[in-house]
């Protein structure tokens, strides 16, 4: 059996086809029972993994104690939309996490093209410039940006936050979209010099055209970044109705922090548009894309 | 020549960056026809690809850097610049126990957060990778924990756990096993902080492992397990060194996760009871902003700037040492 692998070392995915075939023959003898085992097992440990998620969901959809609805409710959310802010903290945190996703592949993607083909002492420079950058505490820069934005009067406001969120993801997002941009050969780009493309014109129409996927998981990224947020939020917003829904969920929990059904309501709604997102783009949320990215350079 | 690698360029091209397929990197056909095409013109094209990026690096990231060692050699506070002080900050966080304290919290922090999420990830990409019914969903399933916001986690695991009502505490009460004030407990509040961060971690570290042997080919255990190799010897001798690079990669990220971190601390505890769970950001955090100490709040965070600087300069030339390789 392993003398036909070793004879064939590039044919991966083909023996990939193979390989569980192989394997169901020999389960069938005694892996069953040990199947079973580890089924529940991992629902076990899912189980009780899942506990803190599924008590934000059951508690967002039973009605609270002052409340005279059976069963589950909508209650508690139409309750947080009508008393709260929170239509408005919703709308804050689209608006600033798209503009992030937006601007930080638009900045992100030519920055990651150089960094793909450049090989030049400047190029790697950059690269490992924004590798130390990644890493340094958000902490550093938000007190001098705080100083600096409240000069501009971009404190309280959600360009300001926008900008740093661009800020913070463009180092990791310039690296995932290298990485991938290292997967597309060079000889489709060759092929569109030959018919007279320039340099940028072979990186929209081919390099770009190529790269939806890459670009995917990378908006994903700075979306998760931008959503999540509350460091740079808590130091940026000050007003209720310019916060974002970090900042609601955490102000509402403060000044209500027995009304679990409308905290709990809030905190649903803030994790549905993650959760939506994962569950329809799940092929491109690398979560290893960051890590991937730093592995293949 | 382009019109027959074309397609199956394109083909290799759409199918992409596959969740931890083998990284980019790979060498570059036609490497000596794209130097001759390194003209003039392009550099130029990449000079104004690269703008944008190097204005914002600048902006977000240089300039503010630049201002922080400012900051940090002076008295001043969020509205004035105040008086140049030298090194005196500096001398004065490293004197104050406040500092060593949150320094040795981030420490303990960072190493469970690290190895704690590494070791939980670990065991279950190596389940999840067996035959398992219903495998696939239980995988995404369990990647929930880092995909939710911690402020939402941060609240169900209040209600969990908060108060001695809670859920947890009147379950360990029901069993006999008084108690446990989760939050109020400095040491307990440390663990739990711990706990609650391997808990949104250790997704990621599932999933960077799951990425690294989905590229390897079953047939090697299989060839192994003929050739008489044990579990334990097939899992030291090829799963760890299969891994090893990602490991590597994913404990970097996760050190530098770790020792950033802010929410997981402040939204659980607050850096409390008796700054049991003060970290080092959520102590600069405070100096700035409770106490308006802008100056040594500064200075905290350069330290930690200026380690992370240096651990992160020594990873990358490890990191690129062992791409070569």
């Amino acid at each position: 059996m392993s003398a036909v692998v070793h004879a064939h070392p590039e044919s991966g995915p083909v023996l990939g086809v193979a390989g569980p075939a192989k394997n169901k023959r020999v389960l069938s003898e005694a892996g069953h029972r040990g199947q079973w085992w580890r089924f529940i097992a991992i629902l076990i440990i899912t189980a009780v993994v899942l506990v803190p998620i599924m008590v934000t969901v059951v508690l967002a959809f039973t009605p609270g104690p002052n409340s005279t609805a059976t069963g589950l409710t909508f209650e508690n959310l139409s309750n947080v939309f009508s008393k709260t802010l929170a239509a408005t903290w919703l709308q804050n945190s689209l608006i600033t996490t798209l503009a992030t996703v937006v601007v930080s592949v638009a900045v992100a993607a030519p920055a990651g093209y150089v960094l793909s083909r450049g090989r030049s002492k400047a190029v790697s420079g950059y690269s490992l410039l924004l590798f130390v950058m990644q890493s340094l505490p958000v902490i550093t820069s938000v007190v001098p940006l705080f100083i600096l934005f409240a000069a501009m009067g971009l404190v309280d406001n959600l360009m300001g936050l926008t900008i740093i969120y661009v800020g913070s993801t463009m180092t990791v997002a310039t690296w995932m979209m290298a990485a991938y941009f290292d997967s597309i050969p060079i000889s489709l780009e060759e092929a569109s010099w030959i018919d007279g493309c320039s340099v940028f014109g072979s990186f929209t129409k081919v390099v770009l055209r190529n790269s939806l996927p890459g670009i995917l998981s990378t908006a994903i990224f700075a979306f998760l970044l931008a959503w999540n947020d509350y460091l740079v939020a808590i130091v940026f917003l000050r007003s209720n109705e310019i916060f974002t829904l970090p900042m609601g969920v955490q102000s509402f929990f403060q000044q209500n922090n027995t009304d679990w059904s409308g905290v709990m309501a809030l905190a649903v709604i803030m994790m549905l548009p993650p959760v939506i997102v994962f569950a329809t783009l799940n092929k491109y949320f690398s979560v290893g894309g960051i890590g991937g990215s730093l592995a293949g350079r | 020549m382009s019109s027959t690698t074309a397609p199956s360029g394109l083909a290799r091209a759409r199918k992409g960056l596959a969740p931890g397929g083998p990284g980019g990197g790979s060498p570059n056909p036609g490497n000596q026809n794209r130097k001759s095409r390194l003209s003039a013109q392009t550099s130029r094209t990449f000079f104004w690809l690269l703008l944008p990026s190097v204005i914002l690096l600048v902006l977000i990231h240089g300039y503010p850097l630049f201002q922080a060692g400012i900051q940090a050699t002076h008295n001043g506070n969020l509205i004035q610049t105040g008086d140049f002080v030298g090194i005196e900050n500096f001398q004065g966080v490293l004197a104050s126990p406040a500092f060593w304290k949150a320094a040795q919290f981030t420490l303990l922090f960072t190493i469970v957060g690290v190895f704690g999420s590494w070791a939980v990830g670990l065991g279950l990409a190596l389940l999840l990778r067996t035959k398992i019914p219903a495998g696939g969903t239980f995988k995404v399933l369990l990647l929930l924990p880092w995909v939710v916001p911690i402020v939402v986690s941060s609240t169900a695991w209040n209600w969990l756990v908060a108060t001695p009502d809670s859920l947890i505490p009147s379950l360990f009460r029901n069993l006999g096993l008084g108690t446990p004030l989760f939050l109020a407990d400095p040491t307990l509040a440390a663990t739990t902080v711990m706990i609650f961060k391997v808990w949104v971690s250790f997704p990621f570290m599932m999933m960077m492992i799951s990425a690294a042997l989905a590229s390897v080919d079953n047939t090697v255990y299989e060839a192994a397990s003929m050739d008489g190799a044990t579990r334990w010897q097939q899992f030291s001798q090829i799963t760890l060194p299969l891994i090893a690079r990602s490991t590597y990669i994913s404990w970097i990220l996760m050190t530098i996760f770790c020792v950033n971190d802010f929410p997981t601390i402040y939204l659980l505890t607050g850096g409390g009871p008796v700054d049991a769970t003060t970290s080092l950001v959520v102590l600069a955090y405070r100096t700035v902003f409770q106490d308006f100490a802008t100056g040594p709040g500064v200075a905290i965070a350069f330290l930690m700037t200026m380690t992370l600087v240096v651990i992160s300069v020594l990873l990358y030339r490890q990191i690129r040492k062992s791409s070569v390789e």
